[in-house]
């Protein structure tokens, strides 16, 4: 039978509900985004915030513009981490509020576990390699053994943190992913920046400590920022890479908000090619944080009779991917 | 991939294609050779791979001379080409351990795998790691070991490094020979003991341990 769960995402940024039909049609899915002042990174509290005051009205905006009524719903799905606990209370208080107030099972979701189902549903991945890059994670990934292990990550910063904290430090709000990515394309001029691989993992401080040096030392920051991509976009690619031959998967699929970055998924297409596999990226819209990716995984693990009990439903401010048991893909 | 020992030396024959280096035998001034090639991967800026690639075959050259230096087993470097970013060395007739490995009865593992632990305790107390300790990258010659293969080795007395050359030790045997594992981990472990002494092995075995417990470097077979 069809069922509908709606989904709550807050563990950064965004805070956002999305209501997602069993057979993968997402109905909604409004999103609220902080947006940290010139200069300045996200203030937990602040966004929490702006979580709360935004949380009435997407809700009812992800119910109305899904044209589902309340009694339709099977689950509550929410992201009980991980991310920053002032937020993620935000999440779990509507989520709880909602689930008990219609009497219909709360369902505890990994943030990024959601971007990998919601991006599998959303590029037809079958088993993939997954690159999740945003704010909050750099780590490639695959399925084995009721789980998704991780085969390398960042030791040090994300590669959300590297573009953001560069961003910055050029007065740029961020997220400024976007507008780094925009000065990087009016520029093909490449400065030499410390290119940081140690086996499967990568390592961004040093690449960070001297771009912001660059700049401080007069560097165009369009030539800056060019050399920034082509530097850490490389590492990634490269580990990816190692991933993919190693496990001899066939697609790769990138997630998470730097997603959207196009020369990063031009790499991973040009990578992806010297091993005949497929590459896959997230459409746009879906790639950040969002509902979508907590209500569909949401109603993958409703569908496997995983849910939590109200009293129980704390926040997991670290909740690590390769602990989560996956039974819908056993 | 073919065992290198197994086929006959065949100049120009490919050995090995991987991620990042094509393996091809070869001549050198008469001598039998391997040629290590580090592809351009296109992907990279031209200029930014150009040089990746010249770091890490040097770096991998100098890893190898530290390694010998310490008293292990490598092959000799016969030529570095940087323009190529080639690496010309040694042919190391043998077979490799993991073919080796694969038809080994328990009670044959003693020898081999107590001189493996011996082998990668020399490279740690000799501060650096391997970082890429599968048993594809040790070959047996005429009963002694030969380790190949530097790209990822580092200069390191780090006890966390140490315990990720043993983890990856443990995950290959496991993952890759299941039958003989637990012999050959423990006569790897006696090796090990046996040149690092008792109290640097229990520790690197305490973070081993701990590495475990995090979850990370979980293996997909
Ligand atoms: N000097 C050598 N003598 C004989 N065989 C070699 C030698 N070097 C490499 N090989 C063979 O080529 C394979 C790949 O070489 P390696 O240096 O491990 O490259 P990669 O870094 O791509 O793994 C080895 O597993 C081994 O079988
Ligand atoms: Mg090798």
């Amino acid at each position: 039978m069809k069922s509908i769960v709606i989904g709550v995402e807050s563990t950064a940024h965004t805070f956002s509900a999305s209501v997602v039909s069993s057979d993968g049609e997402i109905l909604s899915n409004p999103k609220s985004v902080y947006k940290a002042p010139p200069g300045g990174g996200i203030h937990p509290f602040e966004a929490s915030q702006n979580h709360l005051a935004a949380a009435p009205s997407v809700l009812s905006e992800a119910l109305r513009s899904s044209g589902v009524g309340l009694s339709d719903l099977s689950a509550v799905a929410y992201a009980m981490g991980p991310g920053l606990g002032p937020c993620l209370r935000v999440g779990a208080v509507a989520a709880r509020t909602l689930a008990a107030s219609i009497g219909v099972p709360l369902v505890p979701v990994n943030h990024a576990v959601g971007h990998i189902e919601l991006g599998c549903l959303l590029t037809g991945a079958k088993d993939p390699v997954v690159l999740l890059v945003s704010g909050g994670h750099t780590m490639i990934i695959a399925y084995s053994g009721l789980r998704w292990r991780i085969l390398g990550e960042s030791l040090d910063l994300t590669l959300g943190q590297l573009l953001d904290q560069f961003g910055r430090h050029h007065g740029l709000a961020s997220p400024c992913g976007r507008a780094i990515e925009e000065s990087a394309s009016r520029s093909n001029h490449y400065l030499r920046l410390p290119y940081s691989v140690k086996g499967n993992d990568v390592s961004f401080s040093g690449l960070l400590t001297a771009s912001k040096s660059l700049l401080d030392a007069g560097a165009s920051f369009e030539d800056v920022a060019y050399s920034l991509q082509e530097t850490s976009f490389s590492m990634v690619a490269e580990v990816t890479e190692r991933a993919l031959a190693f496990t001899g998967k066939k697609e790769v699929m990138i997630v998470g908000g730097v997603a959207a970055n196009k020369r990063l998924s031009q790499m991973m297409s040009a990578m992806a090619e010297r091993h005949a596999a497929k590459a896959l990226s997230v459409p746009l819209e879906y790639s950040g944080d969002c509902g979508a990716q907590i209500a569909w995984t949401g109603v993958l693990a409703h569908g496997s009779g995983i849910e939590v009990p109200v009293a129980e439903s704390t926040v997991r401010q670290s909740w690590r991917l390769d602990v989560v048991d996956i039974p819908w893909r056993g | 991939m073919t065992s290198p020992g197994e086929a006959e030396w065949v100049p120009g024959r490919l050995l090995y294609r991987g991620a990042e280096a094509d393996v091809v035998l070869g001549d050198w001034q008469g001598l039998p050779a391997v040629f290590k090639v580090r592809k351009p991967l296109t992907y990279r800026l031209a200029s930014l791979d150009q040089e990746i690639r010249r770091q890490r075959t040097v770096h991998e050259a100098e890893m190898i001379r530290h390694a010998k230096r310490a008293g292990v087993a490598t092959p000799f470097l016969y030529h570095l080409d940087l323009q190529a970013s080639t690496m010309v060395m040694e042919y190391i007739g043998g077979k490799m351990l993991r073919d080796l490995a694969g038809h080994m009865a328990e009670k044959d593992v003693e020898g081999p795998f107590f001189k493996f632990g011996e082998g990668v305790a020399r490279l740690h107390a000799a501060g650096m790691m391997h970082g890429d300790l599968t048993t594809a990258n040790v070959v047996s010659r005429e009963g002694s070991l030969v380790f190949l293969d530097f790209g990822l080795a580092h200069r390191t007395s780090r006890l966390e490094d140490h315990a990720v050359d043993l983890r990856l030790i443990k995950e290959t045997l496991v993952g890759a020979h299941p039958g003989i594992s637990r012999a050959a981990l423990d006569a790897f472990f006696r090796g090990y003991e046996a040149k690092a002494g008792t109290p640097r092995f229990r520790r690197v075995r305490s973070q081993l341990r701990n590495i475990e417990r995090r979850g990370r470097y979980a293996r997909v077979a």
